[in-house]
């Protein structure tokens, strides 16, 4: 599964809790891929997979959360998507 | 220094119902009124004038140039802040375009199916493709 989150340097709101979230990706998603992508470096792609506003996350090409999601509502997420039990 | 509202038009290069729109929607305020009852303005509105006209010529809508100018006298707020509101207007922006260019594309083949001008209304191609 492939996770993306999309920041700008310099902004707090975009490191915020960020290493908290890939490890209970981690945790979660054995074949996971954690892409972190400067927006001004792609900003093609993030118009793409719909990033309209910093930070946001996308999962498997789409956004999916704008801001960040708490540990637990990124874990809930995935385990609605890889169809594990809670 | 108050200015009256003529001069902060003049000075600003707008018209005096812009401002008294900027002023219903929380963008400027009067500092005061003259004896008259007329609106008295200090010298920060025409700095605040500028600044709209500016943000807007970046493309931020008058909720978002009222939000910046909240962040400029905010303690909370510092210039990355504002870094990362332009780099979400720019990614907007980009996304509108995007979307716009589509929209010409679609145009584009919408015209090159009316090769004959001369047809009647019932038989256009172009008003065809929308009725589908």
């Amino acid at each position: 599964m492939k996770i993306e989150l999309f920041y700008t340097p310099g902004c707090e709101k975009c490191a915020d809790n960020k290493d908290a979230l890939r490890a209970t990706a981690t945790e979660l998603i054995p074949d996971l891929v954690w892409r972190e992508l400067n927006v001004l470096d792609e900003l093609d792609y993030a118009v793409e997979v719909g990033v309209l506003t910093l930070p946001s996350i996308a999962i498997e090409g789409k956004v999916v959360f704008a801001p960040l999601p708490t540990c637990q509502q990124l874990r809930r997420e995935l385990v609605k998507r890889s169809g594990k039990g809670a | 220094m108050t200015l009256t509202i003529g001069k902060i038009a003049s000075l600003s290069k707008v018209s005096a119902d812009t401002l008294r729109y900027y002023e219903r929607e929380g963008l400027i305020s009067p500092a005061g009124k003259s004896e008259g009852g007329y609106r008295l303005y200090d010298r920060d509105a025409v700095r605040r004038v500028r600044f709209i006209k500016e943000a807007q010529h970046c493309g931020f809508t008058l909720t978002e140039i009222r939000n910046l100018l909240d962040m400029r006298t905010s303690d909370a707020a510092c210039c990355r802040d504002v870094r990362r509101v332009a780099v979400e207007k720019k990614i907007q922006l980009e996304a509108k375009i995007k979307a716009m260019r589509a929209m010409s594309k679609a145009l584009d083949r919408l015209i090159a199916t009316c090769s004959n001008e001369g047809r009647p209304l019932d038989d256009c191609p172009i008003l065809a493709a929308f009725e589908k």
